[in-house]
C-alpha cells in the first residue's frame, strides 16, 4: 500500500454517519490502493515472447524469514538482471497454507506462474489439471538425469513430467557421542543393522529410580513406523510401484513387532511421558541429553548448530539395516517446482525454473541453508565445498550416502487420504488391543476398501 | 414476545387497534416494509454473497467435484459411498456427537457461572474481567504446548492435583478414551467468549431485584436461580443454539492436536470436520466433501429446530 | 417478573434487626475473601499460557529446547523483540490489519443491530422463514462454500483487494443477528409502541432509543469482532496478494517452517499482537457499566 494514508480514511469513515456511504468510501479506498501498480494476477501482458515484452512472473514460496529467505532473493535478484524479458517476484506465503491457498487461486484461474509444492503430491495435481504438463518446455533429453531418479520419478505422471524437483530430506540418526564414549561404546563406529541398534540403546540407557535419566533410542520417535516397516521391506511401502497395498507383508508384521518389542521394554508410562514433555516440538530431548540416538530429517542439522550447545559432540549414522544386506532403506520428502495450469506464461516460467535446478544455484541455495537439494551434483559438489565447515561437509557426505536407499513416496492416487486408516490399527497394536499381525492384516482391508471406493 | 401482557399499554393499544380497523391493515403494510428495510442488507449480503457458493455446495454433493478438473453429476453415488463403504465417516460422526454432547452443557455452565462471579463491583474487577477473557484472545501454539505440559501422564499439574486425592490421572492426550476429554477441557478452559455475553446481559439486571431480594434473606442460591437465570435465558438459549452448531464444526484445535489431521490416537480425535478436511483438500474429493456438509448441515438443522420449539418452555423474554 | 412484586419484600427487610444486620455484614465479608481467593487461582491458571508466552519470547533459542524448561529466562533477550519487528514489516502490516479491522467493526456493530431490529421489534410477512436462512447460513460448514466463494470473489475482481475481509460485515453476520435479536427480545416492546404513538418512525426508534438502550450488545459485538478480524488468518491467507498487504498474522507465520520454529520470535511476535486486544478489553468495559444506567427499559 505504500504511502496509503489510513487516518483520513478512517477519519472520512466515521463522518460519514450513513451505511451506503461508509461502504462506498472503503470500496473505493482499498480498490484503489490495493489495486494500484500491480498485478500479475491481472496477467494483461498475455502474449508471451513477444519482442522487448517483459514477463511477469509471481512465484510463490513458504520461505518467510532466516536464511532461506534470503537466498531466494538473492537469486531472484540475479536471474532478473541476467533475464531482460522476465522479472520474477518473490511473493512469501505461510507455511503449509501455501498450498490451501495455491489450490484456491488455481480453481479462481488467477494462480500465480511458480509454486513450490509437496512433493508427494504431484502426481494428484496432474491428475486433476492442476499442474502444467512441462514435456514441451524441457528441450534437453538428459535434463532429468540431473536429479536423483526416485525424485524425478515423483513428478511422472503418465510418463510425463509435471514438476521439477528442487530440495529434499532424508531421514538418519543422529547420536550424542560423548554418551557412547560414557557407556563404553565406539563414538567412530556406530551400529548399522537393527540388533546392533538395540545393543547400542541398551548400553546407553541409564536408569534412575522408576525412570530414566537417559533413553538410548526410541524406534517410534520422529521416525515412524512406516519408515521402519518400509526399511524392513527392502524399500518397499505401504503400496507397491504399481500402487499395490503391500501393509502386512511377514517383513512388515516383524517390524512392527519389534517396535512394539521397544515399547515393553521402556514400559509405555515412560514413553507417554517423554511425548508430553516433548511432543509439542519446543524442548529438544537430544539437545537436552535425555536421549543419547534420536531419528530426524538430516535437516535437523541446522537446528543442531543454531541451538545446540558448542560442546554437544554429535553424529549421524544411516537407518541401520533390518538384517546385514537387507539395505540402509530410508525415506525422505522434499519440494518441486511447478507451474500451475492455465497460467500466461508457461515458456518463461520454466527458464526460472530450469535456472532454480542448475547446479550452480542449486548449489548456492544449499550452501546458505544446509538443504539437501535435488540435483545430484550440487550435492556432490557441496560434499567438497571449500566454503563450507567440517561438519556442513559430513553432513552432505551423509546425505550422498543415505539418498542412495532414500525411498521418496508419493501418495497413490486410489488412496489419498488413507493415513488415518492405518494409523488407528496401528494405535490399536500400541496400545495392546491387537497384534501387529492383526493390525496389519486390518490397515490392509480397511486400506484395499478405500482404493476400491476410489476406483 | 407473545406471552399474554397485560399492562395498561398493551391495553391500551388493543383498543386503539379495534377502533380503527380500517387504518390497521394499512399501518401493518407500512411495518411491513418497514421491516423488510431492516432485514434488506441482510438478504442483499446473502444473494450476493453467500447464495450461489450454497447452492454450488449443494449441486457440488451429487457430483465427483475435485475442484478443478471434473464436475460429473453422480447421483446419490457419494452418499451411498459414505452410509456403506467410509468406515471413517461413522467414526467423525461418533467422536462430533460425543464432544458435542459434553462440550455444550460444560461451556454453558461455566460461562454462567464465570459471568456471575465477574458481575460484581469490586477492587480490580477490570482487571480480573481481562485475565478471564484472555483465554478467549490466546491462539494456537501457546495453549497447545501449555495444555500438553498439563495433561503429561506422570508430571503434569492435573493429574498431580488429581493425585492429591487419590486419583490416579488417566493418561490423556496419548489414552483414546481420553483424548476427547481432554480436548473438552480445553475447551472449557477458553470459555471467556461466552462469559463475555452473560456479562453483558447481566447489567441488564435492575439492582433493585437484589437488593430487595437480600434484604429477604434470599442467599446466593435463591437469587441466583430465581433472579439472575431467568433474566438471562435469551442469551442462555442463543448460547446453546450457536455453541451446538460450532461444536458441530470442531476442527482447528484437533487439527493442530493430530499434527495436520491425522486423526490423533486411534482416530478418538478424528471429528467430521477433520475428516472433511482431508477429503476435501487432501483427496481433492470436494464433490464428497459436499455431501458430508449436507448430512452435517440436516443434522444441525434438525437440534436446532428441536432447539427452537422447545425454547417457548424455558426461554424467558 | 414483576417489579410490584417486589415491594412487599422490601417492606419486610426494614423490619431486620440490628444484631442479624451485623452478622450479615461479616458473612458479607467472608464471602468477599472467598470471591477473591476463587478469582486469584482461577487467574493464575489463564495466566500460565501468557507466562509461558512472555517468558519464552525473552529466552534465546539455546534455552527454549532444552530441559527442563527454565520458568524465567537466564538472560532477558529484550533484542527479540527488536529483532521481531523487523523480521518482517511489523508496523506496515499492523498498519492494514488496522484498516481491516475498523472497518468489520464498524460494519458489524451497526450492520447487525439494525437487521435484528427488524428480526426482533418489526412484524412482516416471511419473517420466521427469512430467520431460519440466518440460521442457516451458521450451519454450512466454511470449507466447502470457500473455493466458491473464491471463485465468485475472482468473477467480480475482489480478489487482491481488501473487499472480501471488510464488505461482508456490512451485511451482518448470522451469529451477530441472532445475538442482537436476543438482547431486543428482553426490551419491552410498550417503549417502541409509546414511541410510535408520538410519530417516532422505526428508524428514528433504532437510531434514538435502541442504541443507546444496547450498549452493552454492542460493545460485546465490537469486541467479538474485533478479535474475530484481528486474528483473522484464512481470509487474508486467500485474498491479500501482495506481501505489503498482508496482516499480523499472516507475518507470525514467517516465524514457522518445514524443519524449525523460531520459538521467541514467534511468541515475541504473538504478544506484541495480542496487547491491543488486551487493552481494547480492558477499556471496553467501561462501557458495560454505564449501560446499567438504561435498565429501565427491561422487561423485569
Amino acid at each position: 500500500m505504500g504511502t496509503f494514508e489510513w487516518k483520513k480514511y478512517i477519519k472520512r469513515g466515521i463522518m460519514l454517519s450513513s451505511i451506503p456511504l461508509v461502504l462506498a468510501a472503503c470500496a473505493d479506498d482499498t480498490e484503489s490502493d490495493t489495486t494500484s501498480g500491480e498485478d500479475p494476477s491481472a496477467n494483461d501482458t498475455g502474449d508471451s515472447g513477444n519482442g522487448g515484452e517483459v514477463a511477469e512472473l509471481e512465484f510463490w514460496s513458504f520461505w518467510g524469514s532466516g536464511s532461506r529467505r534470503e537466498t531466494i532473493e538473492a537469486i531472484i535478484e540475479d536471474f532478473n538482471s541476467e533475464h531482460d524479458n522476465i522479472n520474477v517476484e518473490h511473493v512469501y506465503q505461510p507455511w503449509g497454507d501455501i498450498w490451501t491457498k495455491a489450490l484456491a487461486a488455481i480453481a479462481g484461474g488467477n494462480a500465480p506462474d511458480v509454486i513450490v509444492q509437496d512433493i508427494n503430491s504431484v502426481r494428484q495435481r496432474a491428475e486433476a489439471e492442476q499442474a502444467t504438463n512441462l514435456e514441451e518446455y524441457i528441450e534437453d533429453e538428459s535434463f532429468s538425469e540431473k536429479f536423483y531418479p526416485q525424485l524425478w520419478d515423483t513428478v511422472l505422471y503418465e510418463d510425463e513430467a509435471y514438476g521439477v524437483p528442487f530440495n529434499t530430506d532424508t531421514q538418519v540418526i543422529f547420536y550424542n557421542k560423548d554418551a557412547f564414549e560414557e557407556a563404553g561404546l565406539d563414538p567412530e563406529n556406530p551400529p548399522a543393522t537393527w540388533a546392533e541398534l538395540e545393543d547400542a540403546a541398551r548400553a546407553l540407557d541409564i536408569e534412575s529410580g522408576d525412570g530414566y535419566e537417559q533413553i538410548g533410542f526410541y524406534p517410534r520417535w520422529n521416525i515412524g513406523p512406516d519408515v521402519w516397516t518400509l526399511n524392513a521391506d527392502e524399500g518397499v511401502s505401504w503400496f507397491d510401484d504399481e500402487g499395490n497395498v503391500e501393509i502386512n507383508t511377514p517383513e512388515k508384521v516383524a517390524a512392527l513387532e519389534w517396535m512394539l518389542e521397544w515399547q515393553d521394554y521402556y514400559g509405555r508410562d515412560t514413553i507417554n511421558q517423554y511425548e508430553a514433555e516433548f511432543g509439542s516440538g519446543v524442548a529438544d530431548p537430544f539437545i537436552s541429553g535425555l536421549v543419547a540416538m534420536r531419528g530426524q530429517n538430516l535437516n535437523y542439522y541446522v537446528n543442531l548448530q543454531e541451538n545446540a550447545p558448542d560442546d554437544l559432540d554429535f553424529g549421524v549414522f544411516r537407518l541401520p539395516e533390518y538384517e546385514e544386506g537387507s539395505g540402509h532403506w530410508t525415506w525422505g520428502g522434499g519440494f518441486v517446482l511447478e507451474i500451475p495450469e492455465n497460467t500466461d506464461n508457461p515458456e518463461e516460467s520454466f527458464e526460472f525454473i530450469k535456472y532454480l535446478t542448475s547446479t550452480e544455484v542449486q548449489e548456492r541455495f544449499g550452501m546458505n541453508s544446509f538443504d539437501i537439494m535435488a540435483n545430484i551434483e550440487a550435492n556432490e559438489n557441496l560434499t567438497t565445498h571449500p566454503e563450507l565447515g567440517e561438519r556442513g561437509l559430513e553432513m552432505y557426505q551423509m546425505a550422498e550416502k543415505s539418498l542412495e536407499k532414500t525411498v521418496i513416496t508419493p501418495v497413490p492416487l486410489t488412496a489419498p487420504d488413507y493415513i488415518p486408516l492405518v494409523n488407528t490399527q496401528i494405535d490399536a497394536a500400541f496400545l495392546g488391543e491387537l497384534t501387529a499381525q492383526e493390525a496389519l492384516d486390518a490397515a490392509q482391508e480397511s486400506v484395499e476398501n478405500l482404493v476400491e471406493q476410489n476406483q | 414476545m407473545k406471552n399474554a401482557d397485560t399492562s395498561q399499554f398493551s391495553k391500551a393499544i388493543q383498543e386503539i387497534k379495534t377502533l380503527k380497523k380500517k387504518n390497521w391493515s394499512k399501518r401493518k403494510k407500512k411495518e411491513a416494509w418497514w421491516g423488510l428495510l431492516f432485514v434488506a442488507p441482510f438478504i442483499i449480503g446473502f444473494l450476493g454473497f453467500m447464495l450461489l457458493p450454497m447452492l454450488f455446495s449443494f449441486y457440488g454433493s451429487f457430483t465427483n467435484y475435485n475442484i478443478t478438473s471434473q464436475m460429473d453429476f453422480i447421483g446419490l453415488a457419494n452418499f451411498k459411498r459414505m452410509f456403506t463403504q467410509d468406515e471413517l465417516f461413522t467414526t467423525s460422526l461418533y467422536n462430533t456427537a460425543y464432544y458435542v454432547l459434553f462440550n455444550v452443557p460444560l461451556t454453558a455452565v461455566g460461562s454462567v457461572f464465570l459471568a456471575v462471579l465477574l458481575n460484581r463491583q469490586i477492587f480490580g474487577i477490570r482487571a480480573f474481567r481481562t485475565i478471564f477473557y484472555l483465554p478467549a484472545v490466546l491462539s494456537g501454539v501457546a495453549v497447545y504446548v501449555l495444555w500438553m505440559q498439563l495433561l503429561s501422564p506422570s508430571s503434569g499439574l492435573v493429574n498431580t492435583v488429581l493425585s492429591w486425592v487419590g486419583i490416579d490421572g488417566p493418561a490423556w492426550l496419548f489414552d483414546p478414551e481420553w483424548t476427547k476429554p481432554a480436548l473438552i477441557l480445553m475447551r472449557l478452559w477458553s470459555v471467556g467468549g461466552s462469559m463475555l455475553l452473560y456479562l453483558a446481559t447481566l447489567q441488564n439486571v435492575p439492582k433493585q431485584l437484589y437488593e430487595s431480594a437480600e434484604v429477604d434473606g434470599a442467599g446466593f442460591t435463591r437469587k441466583f436461580f430465581h433472579i439472575t437465570l431467568p433474566l438471562i435465558t435469551p442469551i442462555i438459549f442463543y448460547d446453546i443454539v450457536t455453541s451446538t452448531i460450532g461444536a458441530f464444526q470442531i476442527f482447528q484445535e484437533a487439527y493442530v492436536m493430530t499434527e495436520g489431521g491425522t486423526g490423533g490416537p486411534s482416530n478418538s480425535l478424528l471429528f467430521y470436520n477433520l475428516h472433511m478436511w482431508n477429503k476435501a483438500f487432501v483427496a481433492f474429493d470436494m464433490g464428497y466433501a459436499m455431501a458430508m456438509s449436507m448430512i452435517l448441515f440436516i443434522i444441525v438443522l434438525t437440534l436446532t429446530f428441536i432447539n427452537l420449539k422447545l425454547a417457548p418452555k424455558w426461554v424467558n423474554y | 417478573m414483576d417489579l410490584s412484586k417486589q415491594a412487599p419484600i422490601e417492606q419486610a427487610g426494614k423490619k431486620v434487626n440490628e444484631k442479624h444486620f451485623k452478622s450479615r455484614k461479616r458473612q458479607q465479608f467472608i464471602g468477599k475473601i472467598i470471591v477473591y481467593i476463587i478469582l486469584i487461582a482461577v487467574s493464575l491458571v489463564l495466566l500460565a499460557p501468557l507466562g509461558w508466552m512472555v517468558s519464552t519470547s525473552l529466552k534465546s533459542m539455546e534455552e527454549i529446547v532444552s530441559f527442563p524448561p527454565t520458568l524465567l529466562p537466564e538472560t532477558f533477550h529484550w533484542e527479540n523483540y527488536a529483532y521481531t519487528v523487523k523480521a518482517f514489516p511489523f508496523f506496515n502490516y499492523m498498519k492494514n490489519t488496522i484498516f481491516i479491522t475498523a472497518f468489520v467493526v464498524a460494519g458489524n456493530v451497526l450492520s447487525n443491530s439494525f437487521i435484528a431490529y427488524g428480526f426482533a421489534k418489526i412484524n412482516f410477512p416471511g419473517k420466521n422463514v427469512l430467520f431460519a436462512l440466518v440460521l442457516a447460513t451458521m450451519m454450512v460448514p466454511g470449507f466447502v462454500t470457500m473455493i466458491p466463494q473464491y471463485i465468485l470473489f475472482t468473477k467480480i475482481g475482489w480478489v487482491g483487494t481488501y473487499l472480501p475481509l471488510i464488505v461482508p460485515s456490512f451485511f451482518g453476520s448470522a451469529f451477530y443477528i441472532f445475538l442482537m435479536r436476543q438482547f431486543y427480545m428482553s426490551i419491552n416492546n410498550e417503549l417502541i409502541e409509546s414511541a410510535q404513538m408520538d410519530g417516532a418512525n422505526h428508524l428514528y426508534i433504532w437510531s434514538r432509543l435502541m442504541l443507546p438502550l444496547t450498549k452493552p450488545a454492542l460493545i460485546t459485538i465490537g469486541i467479538m469482532s474485533f478479535n474475530g478480524a484481528w486474528n483473522d488468518f484464512l481470509g487474508p491467507l486467500l485474498y491479500i496478494t501482495r506481501e505489503e498487504n498482508y496482516t499480523l498474522q499472516i507475518g507470525l507465520q514467517s516465524f514457522q517452517n518445514q524443519s524449525t520454529t523460531q520459538w521467541n520470535y514467534l511468541m515475541a511476535g504473538a504478544t506484541l499482537v495480542m496487547i491491543p486486544t488486551i487493552v481494547l478489553f480492558f477499556f471496553a468495559q467501561k462501557y458495560f457499566v454505564e449501560g446499567m444506567d438504561l435498565t429501565g427499559g427491561t422487561k423485569g
